[in-house]
């Protein structure tokens, strides 16, 4: 198979200004990506097993679709298993497992936008 | 270093100040990723590296198999009331849609100097990062005559979803009205804890419809049921009277396939019809050969933060294969889990971003005590800092009161958007 080696970005300790602006122009879109960026999308994926991918529903396969919320419902729908305002099956276990602050950041990732 | 600046930020102070190569941070466009094992685990940290890497991480996920086949719901095709093509899903989205390239081959070996792996094709792969997502091995020496049993067709384990879970819902058919059915369990930790104890009910529920003089024997090398105890306990009772025997500390050491005789280290010999025998499991070939499976040599030992390998920088090892943290279970959900955890924090460490200092990880199991009524197991297990392990939060997670059909819908549901979730 093709192998594209791993190409550091300093080479022999000489850095030039040239030659950073071409590594930056050649960067992708992860770029845009911060460690709490990221911190975020994975905990929000930690309700992707049951919700799917970035809250898209597998249709029909009989899971609450979550994805239809906004941010605002999402975030009641979580307070409320978590208080016990809300009854449910498992929702109310896992839900309680999460600080309100964690609540509240996947409500804001996965909320409809 | 204000480490939310953005990565080309990052990379040139990083540049800057280092000022020397062996500092130097990865392009993370030219990253080589290579995932072994395209199971809950290795699936989902090819796909979710992608992802969060913004799909500019390359990633290779190097697995055996043409298709993944579920182990969770494939007690359902051992007990009748599912098919194989329930639990099939192909693999080919994860290079669709995602941009994974797919390589159909085993590893051999791992070269942690070189960092690269070789493939049984022969062929060379280099890697930045490694995961290595195997899942179990089952220690067939460990009993006597167990191999030669398996190799004779005699007993099956059908614990890796696949043709041996057919086979074994044959061997049920072939049985005759009257015959009885075993399965042995191994000290724990295995793979699936409730799986054992779900079975059993799948292979009743076949009889009870079927061929209702039938018996299930459970032997047990631990003191109790492992998972969901009282749960199953009920519905052995109330689902199957006087058809299911629970027999713990019973620990399995040899089997003898001409007289399909199971032998035991203290109890008398037991007969049986259909024999399924689960010895006791370790890690995956690869981790084992790799000399990474540092706990007892069954187990891999991980960073928690990271998944990275305590025995190797750069290897990530997820799912069964680890040493799990305190209450964490061998479970296809945990696998997934696991893998989003380490994609963030692999995509972090390749862009010289800080990785999370609080991860979560989550498990749902669900169990069916017949073909259609299910209990789960729930749990959330947050990173604790001063210990460095994950601990489950207190209050949190839990059973489920009884049986119901709702929840076998959910059950569905969960499999559906869980292989979804790891392979589309």
């Amino acid at each position: 198979m093709p192998l594209i080696h791993f190409q550091p970005l300093i080479k022999s300790g000489v850095f030039s200004l040239g030659l950073l602006g071409l590594a930056l122009l050649s960067l992708p879109s992860i770029a845009q990506t911060s460690a709490s960026n990221l911190n975020n999308r994975s905990l929000a994926a930690t309700c992707a097993n049951c919700h799917g991918t970035n809250a898209v529903i597998v249709p029909n396969s009989g899971m609450p679709n979550i994805g239809q919320l906004t941010k605002d419902e999402m975030l009641t729908k979580l307070m409320a298993y978590k208080s016990g305002a809300q009854q449910g099956t498992i929702m109310p276990q896992l839900a309680k497992g999460y600080t309100d602050e964690q609540l509240t950041t996947i409500a804001s990732v996965l909320g409809k936008k | 270093m204000n480490r939310r600046h953005f990565i080309g930020q990052s990379l040139a102070s990083a540049g800057f100040l280092a000022g020397c190569a062996s500092s130097a941070p990865i392009n993370i466009s030219k990253a080589q990723v290579v995932v072994i094992g395209g199971g809950y685990g290795g699936a989902t940290a090819a796909k979710y590296i992608r992802m969060f890497s913004n799909n500019t991480a390359q990633v290779t996920l190097i697995e055996p198999n043409a298709d993944f086949i579920s182990c969770p719901m494939s007690n359902l095709v051992i007990g009748g009331s599912r098919t194989m093509a329930e639990i099939t899903s192909p693999y080919d989205n994860l290079s669709k849609r995602h941009g994974v390239k797919l390589i159909k081959d085993m590893v051999e070996s791992i070269d942690q100097k070189q960092k690269t792996v070789k493939l049984a094709s022969g062929s060379t792969i280099k890697y930045d990062k490694l995961v290595v997502s195997p899942g179990i091995h089952l220690m067939m020496d460990q009993i006597k005559g167990l191999a030669e049993a398996n190799q004779a067709g005699v007993t099956i384990q059908a614990w890796k979803a696949g043709p041996e879970t057919i086979a074994l819902h044959r061997q049920l058919a072939a049985m005759r009205d009257g015959g009885v059915y075993a399965i042995s369990i191994p000290e724990a930790p295995f793979r699936c804890p409730p799986g054992p104890y779900e079975r059993a009910c799948q292979v009743a529920s076949y009889f009870k419809k079927n061929k209702p003089k039938s018996k299930v024997l459970i032997f047990d090398a631990n003191a109790d049921i492992v998972s969901k105890a009282g749960l199953f306990r009920k519905a052995w009772a109330t689902l199957y009277p006087g058809m299911i025997e629970y027999h713990p500390k019973y620990n399995v050491v040899g089997v003898d396939a001409k007289t399909k005789t199971i032998k035991f280290e203290v109890q008398d010999d037991v007969k049986a019809d259909v024999l399924n025998i689960l010895p006791l499991m370790r890690a995956g070939d690869i981790a084992v050969k790799s000399g990474i499976a540092n706990a007892n040599g069954r187990w891999v030992q991980v960073n928690y933060l990271n998944f990275e390998a305590t025995a190797a920088k750069d290897i990530h090892v997820l799912g069964d294969s680890i040493q799990v943290a305190p209450l964490m279970p061998k479970s296809g959900h945990m696998a997934n889990s696991h893998a989003k955890v380490a994609a963030a924090a692999i995509v972090a460490e390749l862009g010289n971003l800080e990785v999370n200092s609080a991860p979560v990880l989550t498990n749902t199991c669900y169990s069916f005590v017949d073909a259609t009524q299910v209990v789960h197991v729930a749990s959330v297990h947050q990173y604790n800092a001063a210990e460095k392990t994950f601990k489950t939060v207190p209050g949190s997670g839990g059973l489920s009161p009884e049986p119901t059909t709702l929840e076998g819908i959910y059950a569905w549901g969960w499999a559906k958007n869980i292989w979804a979730d790891s392979l589309a």
